[in-house]
């Protein structure tokens, strides 16, 4: 005899939906009850949950447009400002004497003098800010990279391959991976060092077999250069030669028409 | 002696961030409820595409959903100290908060859902811009994750997946769906756990993370 057949049959028919969050209160509630009673249960109700907490992830991904998050932060920001522990106000400065007259040039003198030497200051400060801003921008790309490889190095080995895509002597910054299970009809194209375009105009995968390329469709890069970007073509991944990222009119084009900005053998 | 603090405050900065990004989910809820709003926009950065996703698969409406986005993370701001890591993950807390929101927006909005059995056709992802502020390793994850669930569920039987998402996306009742389907009850639950049970053991097979 299992555990299972040991379970209130009632129970055993609420689990699943309690695993989905859609009882009614009363119906949680009895669930609930039972649970802490039953260990058996629990056991059964973690294997219904993880196929339940999957669901969401089976949901397209959205991308939010930049205002949301930044309406959310300055309703964080400011909620976090009326938290904090208020701020002691700096006493108000004495009221200072009037200036006689005559004093009014030496003021001006020493006042063109010590606005210079606050904006030498200020220059100064403003270089060695850019610098420590360029400094934490490469740690920043230097820590995307390491995450990116480690989520490589997790992907399951006996399916899926990396493939290294270089940039060509027109974007020779280009570079990038394709990840894909060379069965699968789709892979995840993962790109850096592709400039942003001016308006009217687009980057275009295209996958080739030899004859004519097939466009993947038009992929976007972020103001960093950086793009991702899933690669879906009617055939399998593996059956292709090569890939190519072309430079198109906005909407692209039906054939590779502009300049080629990467193009690597798969 | 400015420009070296302002060296100094950048460095710190920069590492600050850099430990933020490498953070797990409850590290960073437990620094959310510290008042450390960086730690809730990483965790924004991280989530944002799939809780719109979620609200926009249960309302159909893309304005609406983005107030449930901006909701559920102002949520999670003012109730990160009521998160409990031994009831469950970070991300099942999170989706759980959007989709009860979304849920009742629906609701209150009396407006039919999308279709209960989606395609790939149309899919978003497909379209979307990439976020500047996302990590690149984390869309790639999050794309990957997708398509493993979206590969563990068309493995299900339609009837089956049609019963777990009426009740998860829209909350429908064992007795509604009966009703919506005009199935048994011992046929719904028949299904739901059967569903529950292939999808977790199809997921196991695909060295799942999500």
């Amino acid at each position: 005899m299992s555990l299972k057949d040991n379970m209130d049959p009632r129970i055993e028919e609420l689990l699943p939906f309690y695993a989905l969050d859609a009882l009614t209160q009363d119906e949680r509630e009895l669930v609930e009850s039972y649970l802490a009673q039953h260990p058996e249960a629990r056991a059964q109700l973690q294997e219904l949950q993880a196929g339940a907490a999957a669901l969401p992830h089976g949901v397209a991904p959205v991308e939010p447009p930049r205002h949301v998050k930044e309406a959310l932060m300055a309703r964080v920001n400011s909620d976090a400002e009326l938290r904090a522990p208020a701020t002691v106000r700096a006493p108000r400065q004495p009221a200072r004497r009037a200036l006689r007259f005559e004093d009014i040039f030496r003021v001006l003198s020493l006042g063109a003098a010590a606005a210079a030497i606050v904006w030498a200051f200020v220059l100064n400060a403003q270089v060695a800010r850019l610098r420590s801003e360029i400094s934490a921008l490469n740690e920043r790309v230097a820590t995307q990279s390491q995450s990116l490889e480690q989520l490589i190095n997790s992907l399951p080995r006996d399916n899926v391959v990396t493939v290294s895509l270089k940039g060509t002597e027109a974007q020779p910054n280009a570079e990038g991976q394709l990840i894909a299970d060379p069965k699968d009809q789709s892979a995840v194209l993962v790109i850096t060092g592709l400039p942003p375009l001016e308006p009217g105009r687009t980057y275009q995968v295209w996958l080739i077999d030899g004859g004519v390329p097939v466009s993947a469709g038009l992929l976007t890069v972020d103001e960093n250069g950086q793009g991702v970007f899933v690669v879906d073509s009617d055939k399998a991944i593996g059956s292709f030669k090569a890939l190519g990222i072309s430079i198109e009119p906005e909407g692209g084009s039906s054939e590779p028409t502009g300049e080629i900005v990467v193009l690597s053998d798969l | 002696m400015a420009s070296n603090n302002n060296a100094t405050d950048v460095l710190v900065r920069s590492h600050s961030e850099k430990t933020l990004l490498q953070a797990s989910d409850e590290t960073l809820v437990t620094q959310v409820a510290r008042g450390s709003s960086a730690a809730l926009e990483v965790l924004y950065d991280r989530y944002a595409a799939t809780v719109l996703g979620i609200s926009v698969r249960i309302i159909g409406d893309q304005a609406l959903a983005e107030d449930i986005l901006q909701e559920t993370f102002w949520r999670v701001w003012q109730n990160a100290g009521n998160y409990q890591s031994q009831l469950g993950s970070f991300t099942s807390w999170l989706f759980r908060i959007a989709r009860n929101l979304a849920i009742d927006a629906y609701r209150r909005r009396n407006v039919r859902p999308q279709a209960v059995v989606s395609s790939e056709e149309g899919d978003p992802i497909l379209d979307r811009t990439p976020d500047p502020d996302m990590d690149v390793a984390e869309q790639a994850q999050a794309i990957l994750t997708h398509r493993q669930v979206r590969r563990a569920l068309a493995t299900l039987p339609d009837v089956q997946r049609e019963v777990i998402e009426m009740a998860y996306f829209y909350g429908m009742t064992r007795q509604e769906i009966a009703e919506a389907t005009g199935e048994a009850l011992g046929t719904i639950h028949t299904r739901a756990r059967l569903a529950l049970q292939k999808l977790r053991g199809e997921l196991e097979r695909d060295e799942f993370e999500g």
